[in-house]
């Protein structure tokens, strides 16, 4: 299971003077609080920062300045404000259990998420296929959390949640397949080799059906993930944010961070599925082998891979703000009537595709 | 067939209350649904939770000071409960308005008109969860409320009319201002339209659904841009014309239909937009020749009372026909005021338009018929 090749991590985990001969479970436990200490919480703040200001600029205001210079502490601003926030006084037992048996299922991903050639923890052929356990434990979480609250805005939005993650989960898997078909293989790390750094070597560009599949993954995504612009089982203003309307404080700070972590991981998933994965220049990759800076070179791979994630996450954040909300029967009408035959299109079009270039 | 019934899920039919404060009411009302699923089947509608005795007070002031309680009838188009108020007032009394008053309350009238119709087009936009659009017509609400005041110095209540005229002349300036900002917001409504009304979600959200038919209208008495979206030609400024309307050339645009279905809530969205490049002609049209002479009645005493009797009048608000009726017994204060809201009978005709949408199109119907809450519980 494990990845044998984590040795940047027992030499950076060594020169913090860690004994030697530590069992590997500990590495493991290591680099999953590493990554989500170092990579997503840090990525997280960044992000509601860029969303912030991006929309501001947008929409003509001028949006956080306060905090810090350009307001770049606004995200820890936040946050301390959230956990001073006094949590409603009754104890509604299934809240509690819901939130936090879905955030303890969603963050259990971390082992899974790729984030450069070194820094795959596992590494198999059913790899690609665990996000999804994710996103559905997330929906499930979420309807559940709503269910338990004896509010309608839950109730309704629970429901909504999980009728346009079932429609998502569908032409998200089918129109996955179709880079395994290109790839050969479901693993990260050859789903990365196939793929270079130029975006012609790209999945994306190698043939009109992953293009295909790269729009219907990158939609099914949102709606599996209710991630605006297709959260309507979220935002509508008729529940006005259903399952987070009655959270509060840091409740509601962990469950945001969770719909944050949700979005980032189907991006960087996307990243690496279809657009060049952390692929760098492979004479650059090259010279840093051969001088033996591991780390470093694990370090650009992971920047590379944020930069290309943090790009299709502004993209999505800029055509979420600047339109409207759906109906929750829209978009599952959307899925099963386009997205659906789209996906499968897609499949047996690379499929054909990958069978001529194989003679 | 005993076998086939067996098989038939049925459920029961569940109420939701909403209000009176929450996030998808326009302002503060009651909404008790019952709901099939998420479909509406019935729905009744209690308001009166901004009573404020508005038409009771006026009895205990004087004639001049009805003018600001009838400015609070709308707190949004302020302009137009004063101009009722006034123009029944100066009926009783036989006041005779000056031309440049005329024309300084037909300004007025029209630029409230455009910002009511802007905020109307905030508050669709909120309820489709269209954020950035809101920015954007907010900042030129802006624009007319600066007009508002540099002319009256208050941006909202602007208590400004007076019976016989207005309190204060036109400001060095004003008349270039007011052009500007047509031009400004003529060239950005273009803007607003490629990234709004045209927007593929919005007409999607929009069209065929929750249609007011023609015989609604007239059941209900609903008047103003709802009535004309369905295709009900009715305008005070053109039946029974005021302040010199009759002198403008405009039109009075009718719902077409585009959406699918006549009188649907995109072609009330559609109507309000028509309506403000209307407005903005007829601004241009005033702005051309504002008449020289007083701005108020000079001849007028201050002490000067209205004789007894009645009087009614009717304007063309934003939201529709509104009416004052004014009683006097001759003496300091008015015996009775008594307002026409256009929102009742919009109130009236929810329940009947919200039968078989989805409770997500709710706060979308709400916004698009304009509620204005104020003047419906007064």
């Amino acid at each position: 299971m494990m990845n044998s090749d984590n040795s940047w991590i027992v030499a950076w985990s060594d020169s913090l003077g860690f004994p030697e001969a530590m069992p590997q479970w500990i590495y493991a436990a290591a680099a999953l609080i590493c990554t989500f200490c170092f990579v997503i919480v840090p990525c997280g703040a960044l992000m509601s920062y860029f969303e912030r200001k991006l929309a501001a600029d947008l929409q003509a205001r001028v949006g956080p300045n306060r905090a810090g210079p350009a307001g770049i502490l606004q995200p820890i601003a936040d946050l301390l404000k959230l956990l001073q926030k006094e949590s409603r006084t009754e104890w509604n037992w299934k809240e509690n259990i819901w939130l936090s048996v879905h955030t303890m299922a969603l963050y259990s991903t971390l082992a899974v998420l790729p984030l450069g050639s070194m820094a795959v923890l596992v590494n198999t052929e059913m790899s690609v296929f665990l996000p999804f356990w994710a996103a559905l434990v997330l929906a499930l979480g979420t309807m559940l959390l709503g269910l338990g609250q004896n509010s309608v805005p839950g109730w309704f939005g629970g429901i909504r949640v999980a009728a346009q993650t079932l429609a998502g989960s569908f032409p998200a898997l089918i129109s996955l397949l179709c880079t395994g078909v290109r790839s050969g293989s479901f693993r990260w790390s050859s789903l990365a080799e196939s793929q270079g750094f130029s975006p012609w070597d790209w999945t994306l560009l190698a043939n009109p059906f992953q293009m295909i599949a790269f729009s219907v993954f990158v939609m099914s995504g949102l709606v599996l993930l209710a991630i605006p612009p297709l959260d309507g089982g979220l935002s509508m203003s008729d529940i006005h944010g259903g399952v987070a309307s009655h959270l509060y404080g840091r409740r509601l700070s962990l469950f945001q961070f969770g719909r944050f972590y949700g979005f980032f991981f189907w991006s960087v998933i996307t990243v690496v599925l279809f657009l060049g994965a952390w692929d760098l220049p492979v004479s650059l990759v090259n010279s840093l082998k051969s001088m033996g800076a591991h780390q470093l070179l694990a370090l650009s791979e992971l920047l590379w891979l944020l930069v290309k994630t943090f790009a299709l996450m502004l993209l999505i954040i800029w055509i979420a703000k600047v339109n409207s909300r759906s109906r929750v029967d829209q978009i599952t009408d959307f899925v099963w009537r386009v997205l659906s035959p789209f996906s499968l299109a897609a499949l047996v079009g690379s499929s054909l595709w990958a069978g001529w270039r194989a003679f | 067939m005993n076998l086939i019934k067996k098989e038939i899920l049925t459920t029961d039919l569940t109420t939701w209350t909403i209000g009176p404060y929450h996030g998808s009411l326009p302002a503060p009302m009651r909404l008790r649904l019952s709901l099939d699923g998420e479909i509406i089947t019935d729905c009744d509608v209690e308001t009166g939770f901004l009573h404020r005795g508005l038409e009771k007070a006026c009895e205990f002031q004087s004639w001049r000071a009805a003018v600001a309680y009838a400015d609070h009838l709308d707190p949004e188009c302020a302009v137009f409960g004063e101009l009722v108020l006034c123009l029944a007032v100066e009926q009783l009394a036989e006041i005779e308005v000056p031309a440049r008053a005329k024309c300084i309350r037909v300004i007025l009238s029209e630029l409230s008109r455009i910002s009511s119709h802007l905020s109307y087009m905030v508050r669709m936009a909120r309820a489709v969860g269209s954020e950035t659009i809101i920015h954007y017509l907010l900042r030129d609400r802006e624009r007319i409320l600066d007009l508002f005041e540099l002319l009256t110095g208050a941006r909202f209540s602007i208590n400004f009319l007076r019976f016989g005229g207005v309190q204060a002349d036109v400001t060095d300036g004003f008349i270039e201002r007011v052009l500007e900002v047509c031009e400004l917001i003529r060239i950005r409504m273009k803007e607003y339209n490629d990234l709004f009304t045209f927007n593929f979600g919005f007409v999607k959200r929009t069209s065929r659904v929750a249609p007011i038919s023609k015989d609604l209208v007239s059941f209900c008495g609903v008047t103003g841009p709802n009535a004309r979206a369905s295709g009900v030609s009715f305008d005070v400024r053109k039946k029974f014309p005021y302040s010199g309307y009759d002198r403008l050339d405009f039109e009075t645009p009718l719902g077409q239909g585009e959406g699918g279905v006549l009188g649907d809530v995109h072609d009330r969205f559609l109507i309000r937009l028509r309506e403000i490049t209307q407005s903005m002609e007829i601004l241009k049209q005033l702005l051309d020749v504002v008449p020289s002479g007083e701005y108020v009645n000079r001849k007028l005493a201050k002490d000067s009372v209205v004789p007894p009797g009645e009087a009614y009048s009717r304007i063309e608000s934003s939201r529709g026909l509104l009416g004052c009726h004014v009683v006097s017994d001759g003496g300091p204060s008015p015996s009775r005021v008594q307002f026409r809201s256009p929102t009742l009978a919009n109130l009236l005709a929810i329940p009947q338009i919200v039968r078989g949408i989805r409770i997500e199109d709710l706060p979308v119907v709400l916004a698009s018929l304009d509620l204005g809450i104020a003047e419906a519980d007064r």
